[in-house]
This record gives structure tokens, C-alpha cells and sequence, in this order.
């Protein structure tokens, strides 16, 4: 079954439809959130956020119109709105908080430990965009369509972002970096913002 | 084709969309100019972050979710559940708090405040019943201070969940439902805060021996290193010596952190 063909199911009150859905996407976004974050526990905290306002507001789904792209938009504002409401005192937390699931930092190549924190320091702009794009898997339209902006303007972000990523990486390659996150999982937001 | 004009065509043919003519005068640029080549290496390259998988714990927060709504809506339509509903008035109706909206509550409570504070204003030398009625009142605002704490356990937000954890506080004598709740919120509550809050209320009720034996045995691994010190604190601050088998238990874990072992050592000196 199609996921629009589940969300009219849910939109229509038919409440199992959406545990399909979350099976779909919930690991997705947990990546998305968590590529933009860089926290675990707050990524986890949106996903569950998000699938609470696909049900809140199924009635907003206009059947036919693409779920991914409505999905998108809600896990957004999801976003946005943790992003307002956030004290900044709270950012210290994730470096306190247990590794749920201890990552072995051995397994992970040092490319991927340096990708991570360089991504956490590009620019959020430019960072939502390139997440969006390359693991996201949307489309240059979508993203333009979800941002309210030109196509173009999306692709110039893109490229930025693959500029600016390339700068932080030369400098965290000349300088490794001294502090690592949890368990050497993702370094904390607060700790490279 | 130069840098700025490649620029513009990288995006497209990074997500494989480019003309085959057009990608291969992009790859011609790509294999000669080693700044416009170095970025399309390195959309490749973010291949190499691996798909990270979420904690167990949000499929069943998910499912306690869904469960929940579905619920709420199963109610709404069958009519057994209304009759059920009736018999029960709403704020007695305790065993439905889930269902209760939290906004309907706090008005519900303000207005009751509202109507005794005018109630006793122009009544004051009214009939003897009138402690009859003040207990019956008090009564009836210590069952909606645990009905809006219990609901607003359930929120979403954390900042709800949080103010839940204190309307706890303002009663007098929590209800073992009430306890309950705050003890799932001290295990399980996703926000670090609202869980140390937990903690704080729950403190207050330590000298009851179920609630102690509880606070022993809700030091666990799987706790936030932070509730885990408040924790040792407390137990530290009760001078319960069943405590100390719990301290050296959960000191064996492989998984605690350093600082917390630490301050399990000094706990663990203090209650001997």
C-alpha cells in the first residue's frame, strides 16, 4: 500500500494505518533529526513529536497530495518549534546523557567521526538543505516546495554547503579535534555550535 | 565551462539529473579542477555516515501513543463506554484521567477556587454546615489538583510534564496513583528534567516505606548519570541502610559512569 493510501486510511480514523507509517519513517527522521541536531535523545524526543501531529492534524492531509512532502513539512515545524522553545542552558545535557546504544568508536572510521562534527558546524541553513538532499532523498523541487523558496535558491544552498563543509573539514583535518561527544557518537550541539 | 558555471550544474548532476552531454562536460571540469572536484568527492563521501538506529524505547513510546489516541476515539463511539462514563462523574472519574483534557481541568480548578473564595466572601456568617461545606470543598480541590497532575504526567511536551511534576507538590497526601505516575515519570520520562523533578517531588514522600523502597530500587544502569548522583544523594540524605546492597549492585555494572561510581563509593562509606 502507497503511504498517501495509509495516511487517508489514518485521515479517516483507521489509527493502525499509521504504526505502517512509522515503520516507514521513523528511522529516516530519527537520521534526519539527528544529522541536524547531532543529539540522540532530542531526535528520538521530534519523531515522536512528529507522528503525535500527523494524527493531531490528519485532517489538514489532503488526500492525493504526496505524504513524504506533508511529512517533511510537519517534522519541520516539529523543528522549529523545539528550536524556539529551547533554553540554552539545556545544551550541555546530551554530554550527561547515557549512550543509549553504545556506539564502538574502533568500528567507526575517522572519516565518519570527522564528516560528523564538520556537518554540525556548517551553517543550520545550509546544513538542513544538503541532509535533505543527499540522505533525505528529495528532490530540489520538494526542498524548494518545503522551504517556501526557488529552485534555484536550493541549488545555490547546496552548493555552499558543499563549499563550507569542505572548509571546516580541511581545518578539523589540520586540527583534530580534542573533545568528542558521548561515546564518540554524534559530538553535542552545544559543545561545536 | 568554468568554476561558477559549474557551480550551478553540480547540484543537478550530483542527483543524477544532467543530460549525458551536459554531465560529461561537468565531469571533464571535475577531473581538471580540483576545488569543484574535491566537493562532488565529498557528496559522495557522506556515504560513509552510517544509518544510526533509535533506542528500542521510541517504538513503545510510539505504540503507548497510538494506543492512547486510539482509546480516546473508541470511547467517543461506543456507547457502553458512555454509560460506563455516566456512572462515574467526571471529577471522581479518576480511573479515565488519560482522557481528561488538561485545559478543561485547570479551568475547572480555577473556577472552583473562583466560586469558594466569592462562596466564603458573601457567606460569612452564614449557617453551621458551613465546615461541612469548606471540608467537602478542600475535598473536592485535593481530587482536582491529582486529577490535573495525573493528566498533565501524560503530556507530550516536557514542559507540561514538568509542570505536572509540581502540581504533585501542592498535595497534601498523594494517592498511590499519583505515586505511580511519578515513579513511571522517574524511569522513563524521554527529558532529563522532567525526571530529576520527579525525583525532587517523590523526595518529599520518603518517609513512607513503600516510597523508599521504590527510591532503592529505581537506581538502575539505564538511568541518566544525573538522575543517578540526585539519586545516591537521596538515599544518602534517608540513612537507610537496606540501601547499600542496591549501591553495590549497581556499582558492578560495567556501564556506570566514572563520576557516578565515585559518588556510589562515598554513598556507599556514608550509610556505613
Amino acid at each position: 500500500m502507497s503511504d498517501e493510501e495509509l495516511m487517508a486510511q489514518v485521515r479517516s480514523g483507521v489509527g493502525e494505518m499509521l504504526g505502517v507509517l512509522f515503520e516507514r519513517y521513523h528511522v529516516p527522521l530519527f537520521n534526519f533529526y539527528l544529522k541536524l541536531t547531532g543529539d540522540r535523545m532530542t531526535s528520538e524526543d521530534l519523531v515522536q513529536e512528529v507522528f503525535f501531529r500527523i494524527l493531531k492534524y490528519r485532517h489538514s492531509y489532503r488526500v492525493d497530495t504526496p505524504f513524504r512532502a506533508w511529512m517533511y513539512q510537519i517534522a519541520r515545524n516539529a523543528r522549529l518549534d523545539h528550536l524556539r522553545k529551547r533554553r540554552p542552558e539545556t545544551s550541555w545535557e546530551p554530554e550527561m546523557s547515557p549512550a543509549i546504544e553504545p556506539v564502538d568508536t574502533a568500528q567507526q572510521s575517522q572519516e565518519a567521526v570527522l564528516l560528523r562534527s564538520a556537518l554540525l558546524q556548517i551553517s543550520e541553513e545550509k546544513r538542513e538543505v544538503l541532509v535533505l538532499s543527499r540522505f533525505q532523498d528529495l528532490k530540489y523541487e520538494e526542498i524548494a516546495q518545503l522551504l517556501g523558496c526557488e529552485v534555484n535558491t536550493v541549488k545555490t544552498r547546496v552548493h555552499r554547503a558543499l563549499q563550507e563543509l569542505r572548509q571546516v573539514l580541511h581545518q578539523l583535518e589540520r586540527k583534530p579535534p580534542s573533545r568528542k561527544g558521548p561515546h564518540g557518537a554524534w559530538p553535542s550541539p552545544g559543545s561545536v555550535q | 565551462m568554468n568554476c561558477e558555471a559549474i557551480g550551478e550544474l553540480l547540484p543537478d548532476y550530483l542527483q543524477g539529473r544532467l543530460n549525458p552531454e551536459l554531465a560529461s562536460e561537468v565531469e571533464k571540469h571535475l577531473a581538471g579542477c580540483m576545488d569543484c572536484g574535491e566537493e562532488a568527492a565529498l557528496w559522495k563521501k557522506l556515504a560513509v555516515l552510517p544509518e544510526e538506529q533509535p533506542s528500542p524505547a521510541m517504538q513503545s513510546r510510539f505504540e503507548a501513543m497510538l494506543e492512547s489516541y486510539q482509546e480516546g476515539r473508541w470511547e467517543k463511539s461506543s456507547l457502553a463506554a458512555e454509560k460506563e462514563k455516566a456512572r462515574t462523574p467526571m471529577l471522581w472519574g479518576l480511573g479515565n484521567w488519560k482522557q481528561l483534557p488538561v485545559s478543561g481541568v485547570v479551568w475547572a480548578c480555577v473556577f472552583l477556587v473562583c466560586g469558594f473564595l466569592i462562596g466564603r466572601q458573601t457567606d460569612r456568617g452564614g449557617s453551621s454546615d458551613i465546615n461541612e461545606k469548606f471540608a467537602a470543598l478542600q475535598a473536592e480541590l485535593a481530587a482536582t489538583r491529582q486529577t490535573v497532575a495525573l493528566s498533565m504526567l501524560q503530556q507530550q511536551s516536557a514542559s507540561q510534564r514538568l509542570e505536572g511534576v509540581s502540581w504533585s507538590r501542592r498535595l497534601q497526601q498523594p494517592d498511590p496513583q499519583v505515586l505511580n505516575a511519578l515513579f513511571h515519570t522517574l524511569r522513563f520520562d524521554s527529558s532529563v528534567d522532567v525526571r530529576l523533578a520527579a525525583l525532587d517531588a517523590l523526595s518529599r514522600y520518603s518517609g513512607q516505606p513503600e516510597v523508599r523502597r521504590e527510591l532503592i530500587n529505581a537506581l538502575e544502569g539505564k538511568q541518566s548519570p544525573l538522575v543517578q548522583i540526585a539519586l545516591i544523594d537521596l538515599l544518602v540524605d534517608m540513612h537507610d541502610r537496606s540501601a547499600v546492597d542496591q549501591l553495590k549492585q549497581f556499582q558492578k555494572d560495567p556501564k556506570v559512569n566514572p563520576t557516578v561510581r565515585k559518588r556510589v563509593d562515598w554513598g556507599i562509606q556514608q550509610l556505613n
